[in-house]
């Protein structure tokens, strides 16, 4: 199924206009949001979208390029770092702390990338998780800097207009835009063709020409700097910040669990698994005291076992198969 | 903060005193104390690795269950935790039989992916289970008589984990003669060494397949009745021995005894070490760099042959 | 219709507007998140028994009385599974969703210092009964209180007391957990001892998921210290006294905070705890008479002990007192606004069974008077302060 993850990104393609229209309503509603929800719905609003920048990067190198990467939380605590000691140091202003963070986290991407992106399978599974733990590590014993398991605590922030909620919903509303704009640009170019030629053959890729090192470390920088930038807006956010929350290890695993649970080889799968997922997280865990990540264990198995496309494919494949 | 304060003599000043060689012999000793637990730990993990191509993120779990089932037994019936493998490990290899069999054996050939999250879900349910059954306090295992410690010329030997280490390797002796002799063992290794001849030779696969997740299930569940006596119990450890038994696997290479054998003692006498010349805040993290280091150099572990793909 | 009838229309609308409202006005409500599963499960327990203790009582009573009327009391709890941002999402959602009145913070210093910024955005006081580092206070807020006394109080009780209990003690050894808390702890004690003339002959930290520490210790051993310090939570602490046993590491002096004071300590090491020095905030043998609904010490031992068929120890106690003085604000300010309740409570002392509570200008609790103890023969003994002392120090060795 992996196979099929990124295929179809240009299948399929739908009349033009029609597109346009979806895609400025879709827009104009996601702007007009934040003037009809509270703060609760905001700060959910806000997590859906940095959910979905979440599993959009993790596609790039897991879907796009089919590395198991488990890697995502070491770049989203790294980011969440980089712009709370910025911040908090007051170099800098909150706006340029996404872009810093992203900038940071693609240069150590590329030079980690090296090394670890010669690993296959399981290898490089375990390799890109250890790389979260070494991180943490390093954010715990590097007290000078860090504050170690005492966290840090961001300066709060004085939004120019609008409410403080308001600035980071929109600041991650563009931020899951811009993911979503690299992706589909990705997609159909030739860096898109070269990704999937490695999935499907890396020895071939490499035959017919396709630099596979390069574009490998290409891909799991994408997917180390968007989720830098989503981790520093994040921090912002949380307004504190430690290692054991910005380095959680379920960080990595919620990225493809999303992916897998909106559907792979769609665009906007991911972004449907990050709902459903946020919406899960909400409602179970409130109601379900006792058992909730039990519950959460069981909506997995049952997702691998009996949909493993995703849900927008399996009900596509139910309604085909009534047709 | 933690810059030496005024009396705190520098490192490289203890290395130069009498007692370094103790110290360096002490560690040692803690080291490969530390180290044969570490090989019971990863043991199992490394099979179902090695054999199935599944990364069981249950491991950690299974430990912590068997260390459950031990704890229960000697506080309800009094028997020795050192005596529990007796009937955990049929009790997990049951377990890990079925669990092959009704649900991992649908996947097993799925891409990494799909194994990886199946598993993690599994020990959600697995973990959340055992934190509400027995809630997440820490449990130990007291005995009325404590084990003596022993003192060989100013190197401490705790007599608990010199026994629990023994009985690591019998079991991990136990294992080896399982796989190298038995009809079933043969069978195992065959599938691991090329699984289509083995079909050829008329060798049922998914049978081997759950078998396999039994024994490596079983040899979980007994090292956690070993760690039982050692480090206190809860369900929140289960991470902690995940996390070691992957770092041995990944350091000793995959597939074989010798493999965790090697990185569980390597790891055991690195951290020991590390918490000496690096200071115990950055223990974990020598331990990874070395894991690091050495991926780096040499991709398929201490011991490897080849990668698994 | 006159003018003079419609006025009397209103004002009886009005009226029946006013008395409508008051059964929704009948119950002043208080989220709490709390670490009800994961690590830090058991704590949020400690903190649960707490609360309900004192509004059970409250509600018995007929609920808290607010200028001439009475409010019952009712806590709206959610789990934030020990993880620190779940913990800041659910008490933005308790206060705008759920719109309670007052929050109590969730455990721990790091925890609370986090969702401190939320209810200082909502100006909703919030009171924490678990958070004892000065690091979680010092940030300038108005609506943040904490009923435990600082770590550098607790640091300072525990020095001047060994300097008379243990005058040949010289070199301390300091072996702390990489964490808020431990460390702010350790760090404290590292001050107050090299300001009372003290060695520090060892000062290291150990990672967050440590299980075996045995190569620390036998380095710890090698540097001959007689007054050994650690810090960490309960669980770290058994491994690490069992650790300690087996490998002989030991001194005259064995401190180790803060988990002694709990009985799951004694529970989980058996012989091995004694010896064990320690201090804590709040302790069940301690005699107070107070002007809360507990009356003194005592009576709330024994309601605890009723209710719950086990002691309590400080965190509970400081859970219960946290909802005391919280009901004591109210009561002396007449009315729930947050903000007259925050000026009653920073500037008011209280009188409780835990002991007398006084928020300093920070917001954390200024008084002091630590009972510290020794583990003897599995059971906590107090040896100091001397109005309830039980026993006295026993050197190890």
């Amino acid at each position: 199924m992996l196979a099929s993850l990124a295929a179809s990104f240009p299948a399929r393609p739908l009349p033009r206009i029609g597109v346009g229209v979806l895609i400025a309503v879709a827009l104009g509603l996601l702007i007009a949001l934040p003037l009809g929800l509270d703060n609760y719905y905001m700060r959910l609003a806000t997590t859906v979208l940095m959910y979905c920048v979440l599993a959009w990067s993790w596609n790039f190198i897991g879907g796009f390029v089919g590395y198991p990467s488990f890697g995502i939380a070491a770049f989203f605590g790294f980011g969440a770092y980089a712009g709370a000691i910025l911040l908090s140091a007051k170099i800098i202003p909150f706006w340029l702390s996404p872009i810093l963070a992203a900038a940071g986290c693609f240069a150590v991407a590329v030079v980690i990338g090296m090394p670890i992106l010669r690993l296959r399978g399981h290898y490089f599974a375990v390799a890109s998780l250890g790389l979260g733990e070494v991180f943490r590590e390093l954010a715990m014993s590097w007290t000078a800097l860090t504050g170690g398991g005492m966290g840090i605590n961001l300066p709060p922030m004085r939004p120019a207009f609008g409410t403080e909620a308001q600035t980071f919903y929109y600041a991650m509303l563009i931020l899951a835009l811009v993911t979503l704009g690299t992706t589909i640009v990705v997609a159909r170019s030739r860096l898109g063709v070269a990704f999937r030629c490695i999935r499907q053959n890396e020895e071939a890729a490499n035959m017919i020409g396709i630099d596979a090192t390069r574009s490998k470390i290409i891909a799991f920088a994408f997917s180390a700097a968007l989720p830098g930038a989503a981790g520093a807006i994040y921090a912002s956010w949380v307004g504190y910040i430690d290692p054991s929350d910005v380095f959680d290890i379920l960080n990595s695993v919620k990225a493809p669990v999303m992916v897998l649970l909106g559907g792979t080889g769609t665009i906007f799968g991911p972004a449907i698994g990050a709902l459903i997922y946020l919406v899960f997280e909400e409602f179970v865990t409130h109601h379900l005291l006792q058992f909730h990540a039990g519950m959460l264990g069981i909506i997995i198995v049952a997702l691998v076992l009996f949909m493993p496309h995703g849900l927008l494919e399996t009900l596509r494949r139910r309604k085909q198969g009534q047709a | 903060m933690a810059e030496p304060s005024d009396g705190l003599r520098p490192r490289f000043l203890l290395w130069l005193s009498v007692r370094f060689m103790t110290l360096l012999l002490q560690n040692l000793v803690n080291g490969l104390l530390l180290g044969g637990l570490y090989v019971c730990i990863a043991i199992g993990f490394s099979l179902i690795w090695g054999v199935l191509n599944i990364i069981n993120l249950l491991h950690g779990s299974i430990i912590v269950l068997g260390s459950y089932i031990a704890y229960y037994a000697f506080t309800m019936f009094g028997i020795s935790p050192f005596l529990a493998p007796l009937f955990v490990i049929p009790m997990m290899f049951a377990f890990g039989y079925g669990l092959q069999l009704a649900v991992l054996n649908r996947v097993v050939d799925k891409p990494v992916l799909i194994t990886l999250t199946l598993t993690f879900g599994l020990d959600l349910i697995l973990n959340n289970f055992m934190l509400a059954a027995f809630t997440a306090n820490f449990r130990r295992v007291v005995f009325k008589d404590p084990f003596e410690t022993l003192d060989l010329y100013g190197v401490i030997i705790p007599v608990d984990r010199v026994v629990a280490m023994a009985l690591a390797l019998v079991l991990t002796l136990a294992f080896y003669l399982l796989l190298n002799s038995s009809r079933i063992g043969r069978a195992i290794v065959a599938v691991r060494n090329d699984r289509d001849a083995a079909v050829l030779m008329g060798v049922n696969v998914k049978q081997i397949y759950a078998v396999t997740f039994g024994v490596g299930a079983a040899f979980a569940g007994a090292a956690g009745c070993l760690l039982s006596v050692v480090f206190p119990i809860s369900p929140m450890s289960s991470g902690l021995y995940l996390g070691k038994a992957f770092v041995i696997c990944v350091l000793g290479g995959l597939g074989s005894i010798g493999g965790a054998l090697i990185g569980g003692l390597a790891l055991g006498v690195i951290e020991s070490m590390g918490v000496m010349l690096a200071g115990p805040e950055h223990s974990v993290l020598t331990g990874f760099l070395v894991l690091l280091a050495v991926l780096a150099i040499k991709p398929t572990g201490l011991a490897g042959k080849r990668g698994y793909e | 219709m006159t003018k003079m009838t419609r006025l009397l229309l209103a004002a009886t609308l009005g009226a029946a507007w006013v008395a409508l409202q008051q059964p929704a006005l009948a119950q002043i409500k208080i989220g709490a998140p709390l670490p009800l599963t994961g690590a830090l499960a058991p704590e949020g327990l400690k903190q649960r028994e707490g609360y309900d203790l004192w509004a059970e009582e409250v509600n018995k009573a007929g609920g808290i009385k607010v200028g001439n009327a009475r409010q019952k009391v009712e806590f709206v709890y959610y789990d934030y599974q020990s993880g620190t941002p779940r913990a800041v999402q659910l008490t933005e959602k308790l206060i705008s969703e759920d719109k309670v009145n007052f929050i109590f913070a969730p455990f721990g210093s790091g925890a609370t210092k986090a969702t401190s910024n939320v209810s200082e955005k909502y100006k909703i006081p919030n009171i924490s009964s678990t958070g004892s580092s000065e690091q979680v206070y010092d940030q300038g807020f108005k609506y943040l209180f904490g009923t435990l006394n600082s770590n550098a109080v607790v640091s300072k009780a525990l020095i001047a007391y060994l300097k008379g209990a243990a005058p040949t003690v010289k070199k301390v050894a300091i072996y702390s957990r990489n964490d808020l808390f431990p460390l702010a702890l350790a760090t404290s004690l590292d001050e107050a001892a090299k300001a009372n003339g003290y060695t520090i002959v060892y000062f290291e930290k150990y990672p967050l998921n440590a299980a075996d520490h045995s190569a620390a210790l036998s380095d710890l051993r090698a540097r001959g210290a007689d007054w050994i310090y650690v810090t960490g939570y309960t669980d770290d602490l058994i491994r690490i006294r069992k650790q300690m046993v087996d490998l002989k590491v030991t001194a005259p002096v064995v401190t180790m905070l803060a988990g002694p004071a709990y009985p799951d300590f004694v529970d989980g090491l058996g012989d091995v705890a004694n010896g064990v020095t320690s201090v804590t905030w709040w302790h069940p043998e301690l005699r107070f008479k107070s002007s809360d609904i507990f009356a003194n010490t005592e009576n709330y031992v024994k309601l605890f002990q009723a209710k719950y068929n086990k002691l309590p120890d400080y965190a509970q106690a400081s859970s219960s007192a946290a909802g005391i003085v919280l009901q004591m604000a109210i009561e002396k300010a007449g009315s729930i606004d947050p903000e007259k309740v925050r000026d009653v409570l920073a500037s008011t002392e209280f009188d409780t069974f835990y002991g007398p509570i006084k928020f300093g200008p920070t917001g954390q609790n200024v008084t002091a008077d630590n009972p510290i103890f020794q583990i003897q023969d599995k059971k906590i003994v107090i040896t100091a302060p001397e109005g309830v002392k039980r026993g006295t120090l026993q050197l190890l060795k």
